[in-house]
């Protein structure tokens, strides 16, 4: 290390602990910031130290839970991490999460550098970072009104892989991803079956017009892409309509899925090694989440045995499906940013007989200021909901709408802005044997990490 | 009584909430014992112009305005035909451009719009995003939100839908917002507009409806939870 990088590293290991002190919360991007200005290079300078390479996982959804799905399977195989697991995803994020790790001297001890990272800053983090690998978990579209449309985000995806031409470990399902960067080394994942589900060609509308399935054209070609199995989203088996392009088929497969309220249990195979698998986490998405990880730590040379006792003692993070009790209560939150993602876990509260429901929807610019994605969002799952739910956050008003739309009685929704007021209103109503499902946007989830931690509660990551 | 939505290009135009606002027409058709289908068509779909009441048309990614613009004109006479037996189009963004004369981009030639609209649409510099009031003749608002570089500029006959007292509407420039030229609208506001804004989606509704029934006389709704969100849209910032 250069002076001043070590220079860079004690200002920002100062400005951390500072803002710890301070009290102020997790995920800060300022030590990130701040080091960066003392030394541009620290980035750089700091992940090349990891002995055996960087990871990067990026895409729409399940960054945090495929990250932290992957850092379990690798300290059970017994390997050092650095890992921006509080979710700070920018380039200052990661800056500050390597700063924090390193010695006061500038030295990091790590075999692997894990790093969840931002669509948008994939490109600028690979211009410094020699990665080894890039884990592309699928594209469906969020906060337009940020990157601007979903092409764009491909396109930068694309761009960070291809600086340095770096293993690409891509959903097979997502006809978006699986077509990304056909010039570089690519490895697969996909699911193979759900159990008792044959494969037939699905339907993409629900008589409203399509929901959160995303356009996918054949990039050999341009024509529509037709599926035979569809698993949520654009997510599938899937083929062009013209010409011979097709999903890929993958190494990393799960087959005979069972999806349960609390976890999903799979067939899992890597090559020809097979193993029964579990994941302790609710919905589809999250068998996605975990084949991804094991993708990804397969190709480190992972055994299948360490991958499935990783994916089985993981611990869920803050507001990723997270269960957890308030005053007696069962309480299971989960993150809502774009369609996709939150249709995936209404579901999982449409499949939970004894689920409470309290939404809170935030418009500040984390959350995407525009809000038209709630109906894009698959609500109708909740149509005839018969117990009352809660609604909150800036725009609860906007939420309670949507709720009676897609047809929830009027008279069973009920609208609270402020969230501590609803968080109080909704545990009310939860009676004995009933979970209180949350799902809130991103600002929503902060403000209700704060409210709960004033409160005494035992939270994840924290 | 039954109303018949076409949802042009349904799977191409999905994004920014377009879906909201079939769901609205739908359910609030619905809630009146109306019966409500909903039929998209696809790229080469022929569509008959004595079918349907109610015609959407959504936004779009930049690629797929063309795919979609090359498509529309050949519809052109159809959907013209469309409109003269009295059917309702509400278009939205890129197909509010698509329905003007023509969209000219920063670079390449134009794309010829089917002229349903006395309008044009030129690439701007800037991307127009947030939240958006319009303020119509009669008084009453629309809320919703904007998110487009396109200017589109109204012909001199042409009416807005109003004037935008929040965000920058058509072009920024003139603060009219959207376009009205019988029963053919055009309009920037997603959010979607048509659920927070239950009074514009009963003109489209009675409208639509009055082509093969008649003028109807719509019976209220209780409008308390659509009311309260165009209230807090209203104090949104720009």
């Amino acid at each position: 290390m250069d002076p001043s990088d070590t220079v860079a590293v004690v200002a920002g290991k100062f400005t951390a602990r500072a803002i710890r002190f301070m009290g102020a919360g997790l995920g800060s991007n300022l030590p990130g910031k701040l080091a960066r200005r003392f030394a541009p290079t620290v980035l750089t300078k700091l992940s090349e130290q990891a002995k055996s390479g960087v990871i990067a996982v990026t895409g729409t959804n399940g960054k945090s839970t495929t990250s932290g799905l992957l850092s379990s399977i690798l300290r059970a195989a017994g390997l050092e991490l650095v890992h921006n697991k509080q979710g700070a995803n920018l380039v200052a994020g990661i800056t500050a999460s390597l700063v924090e790790s390193a010695s006061w001297s500038g030295k990091l001890s790590a075999d692997y550098c894990l790093f969840e990272t931002d669509e948008a800053a994939l490109p600028l983090i690979a211009k410094e970072v020699k990665l080894s690998q890039v884990v592309v978990t699928n594209l469906f579209r969020d906060q337009l009104d940020r990157f601007g449309e979903l092409d764009t985000t491909a396109k930068l995806i694309s761009k960070g892989i291809l600086e340095n031409k770096t293993l690409a470990i891509l959903n097979a399902d997502d006809p978006n991803v699986s077509q990304l960067v056909p010039d570089c080394p690519r490895m697969f994942f996909g699911v193979e079956s759900i159990k008792g589900r044959e494969e037939k060609p699905a339907a993409t509308t629900d008589g409203m017009g399509p929901n959160s399935m995303e356009l996918s054209y054949c990039a050999q070609c341009g024509s529509e892409t037709a599926y035979t199995l569809v698993f949520y989203g654009q997510l599938g088996h899937w083929s062009c309509t013209k010409c011979d392009f097709k999903r890929p088929v993958p190494r990393i497969k799960a087959s005979d899925v069972e999806v349960g309220p609390t976890g999903s249990t799979f067939v899992l195979t890597i090559d020809d090694r097979q193993g029964d698998a579990v994941v302790p986490l609710p919905g589809m998405f999250n068998v996605y989440n975990a084949l991804a990880a094991a993708a990804s730590a397969a190709s480190l040379g992972v055994t299948i045995e360490t991958i499935r006792q990783g994916l089985k003692n993981y611990q869920t993070l803050f507001g990723r499906s997270e269960r957890i009790s308030i005053a007696g209560k069962s309480v299971l939150i989960q993150l809502i940013k774009n369609p996709a993602g939150a249709s995936q876990a209404i579901s999982a509260v449409a499949a939970d007989p004894s689920a409470r429901i309290l939404v809170a929807i935030n418009d500040n610019l984390a959350d995407g200021r525009d809000i038209s994605w709630l109906w894009d969002a698959d609500f109708e799952q909740l149509a005839g909901h018969a117990k009352k739910l809660v609604v909150s956050g800036q725009r609860a008003e906007d939420m309670a709408v949507r709720m009676k739309y897609a047809g929830v009685d009027q008279e069973n929704i009920h609208a609270e802005s402020k969230l501590d007021k609803a968080l109080d209103q909704a545990l009310d109503l939860v009676q004995s044997g009933e979970t209180l499902w949350i799902l809130p946007t991103y600002t929503c989830l902060l403000e209700m990490q704060k409210i709960l931690k004033a409160r005494g509660v035992s939270l994840a990551g924290t | 009584m039954d109303l018949r939505i076409g949802h042009l290009y349904a799977h191409f135009l999905n994004i920014y909430g377009d879906r909201g606002n079939i769901i609205t027409m739908v359910q609030r058709a619905r809630w009146r014992g109306i019966t409500a289908t909903v039929q998209p068509i696809g790229l080469g779909e022929k569509i008959d112009p004595d079918y349907f009441d109610f015609y959407f048309i959504g936004g779009g990614q930049d690629k797929q305005q063309q795919t979609i613009a090359e498509d529309l004109v050949l519809r052109s006479d159809d959907l013209h035909k469309a409109v003269g037996s009295g059917a309702v189009i509400l278009s939205i963004c890129g197909g509010y451009q698509l329905l003007g004369h023509y969209y000219q981009p920063h670079e390449g030639p134009q794309l010829k719009g089917i002229s349903l609209l006395d309008a044009h649409t030129v690439a701007g510099n800037r991307r127009m995003i947030g939240n958006v009031v319009v303020k119509r003749d009669d008084g009453s608002t629309l809320v919703g939100f904007e998110n487009h570089s396109g200017k589109t500029f109204l012909g001199s006959s042409l009416k807005a839908l109003g004037k935008a007292t929040v965000g920058n509407g058509n072009n920024g420039d003139d603060l009219y917002e959207g376009a009205v030229s019988g029963t053919v609208y055009g309009t920037y506001l997603h959010g979607s507009i048509l659920p927070k804004n239950p009074h514009f989606a009963d003109e489209l509704l009675s409208q639509a409806l009055a082509r093969r029934h008649g003028a109807v006389t719509l019976s209220p709704l209780n409008d308390a939870a659509e009311d309260a969100a165009h209230k807090r849209a209203l104090t949104l910032p720009a």
